[in-house]
């Protein structure tokens, strides 16, 4: 999957050849990949560097080293200058570098306007190929790693809670399941020493990509691709990954808190990805079924626009991180993907109920699939909507490496293509192979957790109640069954943890 | 204006705009302003940058405008209410209307206004656009049960934003700072008035038609369109639209005369938090208090200024630390932001910020260290109007606080001419201990 490799082009000499050929890349996979995006005159310039490896390489026990890494690198000194030298070198610039970090891909990226073009590039450069590596950078950002898994991620962001402890639910024991940032206990181990040794080990030509887009001049790429050079040949092999782990009926994980609103995060492993030819037939289902904050959404329609219960409900067919105009970011490219719905906070009253519909509808979906309306209506979406994907810079490069990540020439003009041949039968079939209601991973954010649990496996009726005294009738009728619709829930599957416990260590905390 | 380059990739309607170099003036494109009789105002700026065309409705009511006792969050509100559709395009059809054109569309809603955005690709599809948006805000329809439906989901929202002690210390930072205006509150309101949104159709009525008027908004179109086109739409869809003639009085704030603190007490272990706030003016392109804050912000509260590195990087009291002065019609408030790692440094945080505010007022600022901050200020910005969406995003504040997009070369103009002189000045007329309001957040009691 990872470099599909299409042309080659070493030694990018003449000007004029450079600014004809849009990317090039070399077939070696030992050494350094190119993908560059001229746009003449652009008084702007991307940088976009694609690391082919991801926390899903974190050697065990030493969860999180990667993402600390690339905070050393892109929050620390350089060889020549301290941080705070960088910091007011880029200031008058207004420049920033900027990291993502995912499970098998990370990137550094920057844009500058082409006066500061020098200055920056050097300083850039210096960031990735001589660190500094100062003892005073690292205890700063390793603190703030373990404030973000210690402090934040369980105190002061529950709807990223519940999304990672699915994650935790989905993967747990492979190289999927843990946090990017790893654990308290694995962070707290890592020595700067550790760092530099995996900053040897994974900056090695072959994993990667110099990415350009913009105003640049023409012999620019053949500077950088010289400059990285020096790194040392060689690359990191794609992660092995075992069979993915279905749930075995319905898995429920509760983190217990005090907390007026419950928050909610469910999916299980899918077997497809944007290199398969099924993705464009259930990325329809899936944006008709809840497209990401979207009225489209059929489950934004009947928890929100129905009931008024909360915010948004949403579901995807792939890892989800919202970029720009809350169209999806790029480069988080994964061999596997898995389906989720996400449903924001609601009070803790309705929790049962909300839950209960979610499931039910999840049920409708896989047993009658999509009308023929909505599926017209929704291929209509897509086809207009990808056409506003990627409009800044660093959007069309990245949705250039993701392209080639998964083997598409252009996946967004390949989209415009797939997406208007795929048949409204094609997408109750693709619904039907790759969706299931009846076996999910479920992560709860709420309190009295054992009260739900006992409600849960008892399947006691869960009745809404509304602020509306007058609500309508056809919304009552379908309440009441919404109401006792039974979930196939056994104590031993539902498991609760103090959300404080979470991401202490690798897994999900016992009781 | 310069055509765009031909190097398309396959998708031709992605393009980057040429931007003029900072130097020249910091907004570089041609615009109008045109006003129709009932009193809407449009602000038309065509763009060589095909098929993009971002369209903007900006009414210009936010918490600013909720002067009523018990009814903060109405401005807000009205950002749910306005996606229910009228009768002639319901919320059914509005949806599909959407959904077919692929549009990116959403609202916010700040202190001063509400802005409704669509943005979608291909010019044919502008007669539509306009039809469908001036009916949705003209023929706006909602009955007292989607009101009581649409208020629990705003309770969610809050609900949503509860886990959030950035937004918890916010609150609690304008509700002590502010007696009588109301930025008060912020644009969600108190929890206390949303729970009763749903009682209050009857309110909700009179803040439409105070604030849902022509002689309120104004309309922005950026991209791929030809003015007079667009003005024969514009008179033919929103000229009907009858004009309010409200008259909106926002209280005056008095002037603060004892400095003051406010506690909130975080339910579970997080990162202590502090912010302190001093009263600061309005938005002004004419007079340089504001532009002189600004930038004194800048200098001694950034990334680059010593106390930042001080607490963030040397020390490393601090996980994050900041100032912000947002721009607000009315005089607001220039916020120091800090992210503390132990409560026991909560102290001696507060002391270093005072004392920085106090050498504000008794060191003139270097003016090679202004000219950093003016170059910052002016790429950032350059950056910013990278494509036709970032043009509109970036002018929508601007043309709520002006109406004029000129406003902001006037602004720049005037960063320019503010001196270290200045600067000193302004800091020793609003840095006034008794003009301070601090807020912190920790778990449990602090102090």
């Amino acid at each position: 999957m990872k470099k599909a490799a299409t042309s080659i082009l070493s030694g990018i000499g003449a000007m004029s050849l450079a600014l004809l050929i849009l990317s090039c890349v070399r077939t070696n996979q030992e050494r350094l990949t190119l993908e560059l995006l001229p746009v003449g005159n652009s008084p702007l310039i991307g940088f976009r560097i694609l690391l082919e490896f991801g926390s899903s390489h974190d050697p065990p026990g030493q969860e999180g080293i990667g993402a600390l890494m690339l905070s050393l690198l892109a929050g620390g000194g350089t060889r020549d200058m301290s941080y705070r030298q960088i910091m007011e070198a880029f200031y008058p610039m207004a420049a920033a570098v900027r990291i993502q970090m995912d499970k098998e891909m990370a990137a550094f990226t920057g844009t500058i306007h082409i006066d500061n073009l020098e200055a920056f590039y050097a300083i850039f450069k210096d960031m990735l190929l001589n660190p500094g590596f100062r003892a005073e950078d690292y205890a700063r950002l390793k603190a703030d790693q373990l404030n973000f898994l210690q402090k934040n991620l369980v105190g002061n962001m529950d709807e990223q809670l519940g999304k990672e402890i699915l994650n935790l639910m989905m993967y747990e024991g492979q190289p999927y399941g843990h946090n990017e940032n790893g654990t308290v206990e694995s962070v707290r181990g890592i020595t700067l020493e550790d760092v530099k040794d995996y900053y040897r080990r994974r900056f090695l030509q072959g994993n990667l990509t110099l990415g350009l887009v913009g105003g640049y001049p023409a012999d620019f790429p053949r500077r950088m691709e010289e400059d990285f050079s020096v790194l040392p040949e060689g690359h990191t092999p794609t992660v092995t990954l075992p069979a993915q782990r279905r749930p075995q009926g319905l898995e429920f994980v509760i983190a217990e808190k005090q907390t007026p609103a419950t928050a909610i995060s469910m999916g299980f492993p899918v077997s497809l990805t944007r290199a398969d030819d099924d993705f464009f037939a259930l990325w329809i289902a899936v944006s008709h079924f809840g497209e990401h904050r979207q009225s489209l959404s059929h489950l934004f329609q009947k928890i929100r626009e129905e009931r008024g219960q909360n915010y948004g409900d949403y579901a995807y067919i792939e890892h989800f991180i919202q970029g720009r105009g809350k169209f999806p970011d790029t480069n988080y490219g994964r061999q596997h993907q898995y389906f989720s719905i996400w449903i924001r906070p609601l009070a803790n009253t309705n929790r049962h109920f909300v839950l209960r519909l979610a499931l039910r509808e999840l049920r409708r979906l896989v047993e009658e699939g999509i009308p023929e309306d909505r599926f017209r209506l929704t291929q209509q979406y897509l086809l207009n909507s990808t056409r506003l994907y990627a409009q800044t810079l660093q959007e069309r490069l990245g949705w250039k490496m993701d392209s080639r990540y998964y083997g598409n020439d252009d996946f967004l003009a390949e989209a415009q293509k797939r997406l208007a041949r795929v048949s409204h039968l094609q997408v109750n079939a693709a619904i039907r192979k790759y969706l299931d209601f009846e076996n999910v991973y479920i992560a709860v954010i709420t309190q009295d957790a054992h009260a739900f649990k006992d409600a849960l496996v008892a399947n006691t009726p869960s009745p809404i109640t509304y602020a509306n005294p007058d609500m309508p009738s056809a919304i009552l009728d379908e309440d009441l069954i919404i109401q006792s619709f039974p979930l196939d829930v056994t104590p031993d599957k539902v498991r609760i943890a103090a959300a404080a416990h979470f991401f202490q260590r690798t897994g999900v905390p016992d009781e | 204006m310069r055509k765009v380059p031909l190097f398309w990739p396959a998708l031709s309607l992605l393009v980057c705009l040429p931007l003029k170099l900072p130097g020249a003036e910091i907004f570089p494109f041609d615009y109008r302003i045109e006003q129709l009789e009932n009193g809407l105002k449009i602000i038309s700026i065509p763009l060589d940058n095909p098929h993009i065309i971002s369209y903007y409705t900006i009414i210009r009511s936010g918490s600013r405008n909720e002067v009523d006792p018990g009814k903060s969050g109405f401005a807000h509100f009205f950002e749910h209410i306005i996606f229910k559709g009228t009768k002639a395009v319901p919320r059914d059809a509005y949806d599909a209307y959407l959904t077919r054109l692929g549009a990116g569309t959403n609202g916010y809603t700040t202190d001063d206004y509400t802005c409704y955005y669509t943005v979608f690709a291909g010019r044919e599809n502008l007669e539509e656009v306009v039809r469908t948006e001036a009916d949705r805000f003209i023929h706006l329809y909602y009955d007292e049960e989607m009101l009581k439906t649409e208020a629990p989901v705003i309770e969610g929202e809050y609900y949503a934003s509860l886990s959030n002690p950035g937004r918890r210390i916010y609150e609690l930072l304008r509700d002590t700072a502010f007696e009588k205006h109301p930025y008060k509150h912020s644009t969600l309101g108190y929890l206390r008035d949303i729970k009763d949104m749903p009682n209050q159709f009857a309110y909700s009525r009179l803040f439409k038609s105070r604030f849902y008027a022509p002689d309120n908004t104004i309309l922005m179109v950026v991209g791929d369109f030809d003015h007079a086109d667009l003005m024969d739409l514009v008179r033919r869809h929103y000229g009907g639209w009858e004009r309010s003639g409200y008259t909106l009085s926002t209280p005056v704030e008095p002037p603060q005369v004892l400095a003051k603190r406010a506690h909130y007490e975080w339910p579970t272990d997080t990162l202590p938090r502090l912010a302190i706030g001093f009263h600061g003016p309005a938005y002004s392109d004419t007079m340089t208090d504001k532009a002189a804050l600004d930038l004194l912000a800048e200098i001694f509260f950034s990334r680059r200024a010593p106390l930042y590195q001080k607490l963030v990087i040397e020390e490393q009291k601090c996980a994050s630390f900041y100032a912000a002065f947002a721009d607000h019609r009315d005089p607001f408030l220039l916020i120091f932001t800090a992210v503390v790692k132990d409560n026991d440094d909560m102290g001696y945080v507060e002391e270093q910020i005072f004392d920085e505010i106090e050498r504000t007022k008794n060191e003139l600022v270097l003016e090679s260290v202004l000219a950093l901050v003016k170059s910052n200020i002016k790429y950032a910005f350059a950056e910013a109007l990278g494509t036709t969406d970032g043009v509109a995003g970036s002018l929508a504040l601007f043309v709520s606080l002006a109406e004029d997009p000129g406003t902001i070369n006037r602004l720049f103009d005037l960063y320019e001419r503010v001196t270290p002189e200045i600067m000193q000045e302004t800091a020793k007329k609003y840095f006034q201990r008794t003009n301070s309001t601090v807020a912190t957040l920790a778990r449990g009691e602090f102090r």
